[in-house]
């Protein structure tokens, strides 16, 4: 066991856990911060996804050792924001149990590209997989969260 | 007929239920669907909700029915989820898309209850006919007063001896929100925000986490365990054997504090196998079913073999439970598609009677048929057992996949005879398939027809079914075997037709009734469409759907996808074009390339990665027009995957190889 310092959603918190225990597993069950689901544990499926660094990581397959002292925002870290508002406008969610993945990577995504093409948002959402079969919301929504995010109401 | 349904809580609290809820009066003799509803002191509107929400929208379709029924918003209703008790709630049961049809009606009824008695209270306040008075945004008016509203109204309405109040439900031509509601999910700002509770999110703090190493190969059984070096894992408490089928599917559990050290120990049991089919391969699973076809009599003009696949639900949230087993009886809290059914195993299970089970069905993420089964609870009940601790079991997705109770293989061998415009005049269709193992009433062959066969159209003909002994477990799965039957034949009818030079829209219209439903939403979605290579019809759960599809065949590509469909009422119209595009995908996946196979023994697939489900960028564009209807509610879950199917793998087929299978072009097995 090991003390790591994690920035979390603006805040440092430590956690004492094996130096290979996936990220996940420390933000769910050490910091009870649930909104990264569980899907599959090998980065195939995307219910994870937060930023790390800034960037849409998997935290199923990053180590709490390689996220010292990383910048880590989990959907729990979001403010109204405008994907999630455009979530809400276009109601995308079926069972919702992938959407904080699909929601922060899209995040990711906009942060790039501020009006992403319809090939962008699908190479972004590539490995972010929806069972339910919101796909075309999720597509219409990224194109609203844009619009929401220039400015345009 | 309403019977008496006044109970004055200590709070003051109005409650109502809906007709033939007896149990909580003391006479539970009926099963009949109901829910409550409540107004708190301060007027809050509380619905129970009877069925557990997998994503096919119940929580908001009740929240919908009873707003509207109370003159309020959607979201003036705050939402509780029943606890499985299937004496107070009727069926909970999330199967057969009866949902809306089981529901409107009951929670209808006990919401205008609720309305017609504060109306009464208002008007016996006023001393004016209750006729006078109507309740309107959580407020009861008449001309000649100042308006009430609810929370002023609760204590006097509780009071009423609701036999003398006569309840009236509002009529179509009034309702403002039913089918016409443009709100959006009930829990869609905990889904977007994180919040919402899935198995793990619900399990009680403090509860032990346990993973199961699973039978290496189909039917094996643990024969030796040596767990020295996973009980040697910081944190792992316990190591538990489980023996199929109160221990589920059989195998080891390891226990532990954490996920992480569960997984860990997992990883360092040294476990033997025995029994089983070892050598067990698909290829020739679906060789088997294929000789085990009839022969051919008579002469038909053209006659094809489909072979399908086995599929795994693969539903996001992985399969998982928790449950406290403790001196006074055993809770309970899952993703479950059949909380109340789910207490009732339980109580037959453990000799216990129902009173002492409590079962908390939380949000699932997904289901799709399997949640119907209670496996991961009775390994939940086992380590918990052991332990003596609230123990969550939970599933991986290598687990889910591999370890699921698949969507049978099938065969299916369709021959017509023809016109002399190349119509068919006369058809038949074997189908050779397995029973669904996790159900033993399904190993019957005339309810495997009725799950299947829906064949709309005049032509006339018979399917004969031929069971084969499943190799594996077998269960639900989203649309279950009419999303086989109607495959075979949607695709043999859409081949038919090329070969006859006739249009694919034209051909079917010729086939129905002109005055059907099908008819109706065919023409619909024809009318939108324009000319589409891929089209299927189907008509089930009280509902009517037309698919029209058009694909790139060279790109394997699904380009452009129109679904009409008569549901009769669409309660909430966005989650109603959610369950239809939602079948929508699941057609776009199993036809592309989703399947599952077995190879020595094993399931193959373990991901997302391998069991080739549909990404975004695979997603055709999709409309999905309502078709306004004077029908009863109908189901609708389930509805547009078959159709959607054939109508894709018809449109890929346009102009190349005629289909012979699922998925489209690639081999099965």
């Amino acid at each position: 066991m090991s003390r790591y310092r994690l920035r979390v959603n603006g805040k440092r918190r430590t956690v004492d856990v094996p130096a290979d225990t996936p990220l996940l597993w420390a933000l769910r069950e050490e910091l009870g911060l649930t909104g990264p689901r569980y899907g599959c544990g090998v980065g195939a499926c995307g219910a994870c996804v937060s930023l790390i660094g800034g960037e849409a990581g998997r935290p199923c397959v990053v180590t709490v050792s390689e996220s010292d002292k990383t910048d880590i925002t989990t959907i729990e870290g979001l403010q109204d924001h405008p994907v999630q508002q455009a979530w809400l406008e276009l109601d995308v969610a079926q069972c919702g149990y992938c959407q904080p993945g699909q929601i922060m990577t899209t995040v990711a995504l906009l942060a790039r590209h501020h009006d992403p093409t319809d090939a962008q948002i699908d190479e972004a959402l590539r490995d972010n997989v929806c069972r339910c079969g919101t796909y075309p919301r999720i597509r219409a929504a990224v194109h609203r969260a844009a619009a929401l995010a220039r400015g345009r109401k | 007929m309403i019977t008496r349904r006044r109970l004055l809580g200590a709070t003051g609290a109005l409650v109502v239920a809906a007709p033939l809820v007896r149990s909580q009066l003391g006479y539970a003799d009926e099963l009949t669907p109901s829910v409550h509803v409540r107004i708190d002191g301060r007027g809050r509107i509380i619905a129970t909700v009877p069925k557990p929400d997998t994503g096919q929208g119940v929580r908001t379709m009740a929240a919908i029915l009873i707003a509207e029924e109370l003159a309020v918003e959607v979201a003036d209703v705050t939402l509780e989820q029943a606890p499985g008790d299937t004496a107070r709630f009727g069926p909970q049961t999330i199967q057969n898309s009866t949902s809306s049809r089981q529901l409107a009606q009951p929670l209808r009824t006990a919401a205008a209850t609720a309305r017609c008695l504060l109306v009464t209270a208002a008007a016996n306040r006023w001393g004016v006919p209750p006729g006078e008075c109507a309740a309107r945004a959580g407020r009861v008016e008449h001309p000649g007063h100042r308006a009430l509203p609810y929370r002023a109204l609760v204590a006097d309405a509780a009071k009423l001896d609701p036999a003398t109040v006569a309840v009236t439900l509002i009529p179509p031509e009034k309702w403002r929100l039913i089918g016409r509601t443009r709100a959006g999910r009930s829990d869609a700002r905990d889904i977007v925000t994180g919040r919402a509770k899935y198995g793990a999110e619900s399990a009680p703090p403090g509860a032990l986490i346990a993973v199961v190493a699973r039978p290496k190969w189909i039917g094996a059984q643990v024969d030796t365990v040596d767990d020295a070096a996973a009980l040697a894992v910081p944190g792992v408490v316990a190591v538990v054997r489980l023996v199929a089928p109160a221990g589920g599917q059989g195998g080891v559990a390891v226990v532990a504090r954490s996920t992480a050290a569960a997984l860990q120990g997992r990883a360092a049991l040294t476990v033997t196998w025995t029994g089983g089919t070892p050598a067990a391969d698909s290829r020739t699973w679906i060789a088997d079913l294929e000789a085990a076809l009839p022969p051919v009599t008579g002469k038909p003009d053209i006659q094809r073999i489909f072979r399908l696949p086995l599929l795994a639900h693969a539903a996001m949230e992985p399969m998982n439970a928790t449950a406290h087993v403790t001196d006074t009886g055993v809770t309970v809290w899952a993703p479950t598609q059949d909380p109340g059914g789910l207490r009732t195993i339980l109580s037959r299970q453990l000799a216990l009677p129902e009173s002492q089970i409590t079962v908390h069905p939380t949000l699932a993420g997904g289901g799709f048929g399997r949640r119907i089964e209670p496996d991961p609870v009775f390994e939940a009940l086992t380590c918990s057992r052991a332990v003596g601790a609230p123990v969550s079991v939970r599933w991986t997705r290598d687990d889910d996949t591999r370890h699921d109770s698949y969507r049978p293989m099938s065969v299916h061998r369709l021959g017509a005879t023809l016109d002399a415009s190349g119509l068919p005049v006369s058809r038949f269709h074997q189908v050779a398939t397995w029973p669904l193992t996790v159900v033993p009433i399904f190993n019957n062959p005339m309810l495997v027809k009725a799950s299947g066969d829906h064949f709309p159209y005049s032509v006339p003909g018979d399917v004969s079914v031929t069971l084969r002994l499943a190799p594996l477990r077998t269960g639900f799965w989203r649309a279950v075997y009419a999303g086989q039957f109607g495959y075979a034949e949607e695709c043999f009818l859409s081949e038919i037709a090329r070969r006859g030079g006739h249009d694919q829209v034209t051909a079917r219209r010729t086939l129905l009734p002109a005055d059907s439903r099908l008819r109706r939403v065919l023409d619909t979605a024809s009318d939108h469409h324009g000319y589409a290579d891929g089209a299927a019809c189907h008509l089930d759960y009280g509902s009517a759907i037309a698919v029209l599809v058009t694909a790139d065949p060279v790109a394997r590509k699904v380009i452009r996808v129109t679904a009409a469909v008569d549901v009769g009422v669409p309660v909430h119209p966005s989650g109603v074009i959610a369950q239809v595009e939602g079948g929508v995908l699941d057609a776009v996946s199993t036809v592309l390339g989703a399947q599952i196979t077995v190879r020595e023994g094993a399931v193959v697939q373990s991901s997302f990665r391998d069991y080739a489900w549909a990404r975004i960028g695979d997603c055709p564009e999709i409309t999905v027009i309502v078709v306004p209807s004077d029908a009863p509610i109908g189901g609708l879950g389930e509805l547009a995957y078959p159709p959607a199917a054939a109508a894709i793998a018809s449109a890929l087929a346009a102009g190349g190889d005629p289909v012979s299978g699922m998925p489209y072009g690639i081999g099965v097995g």
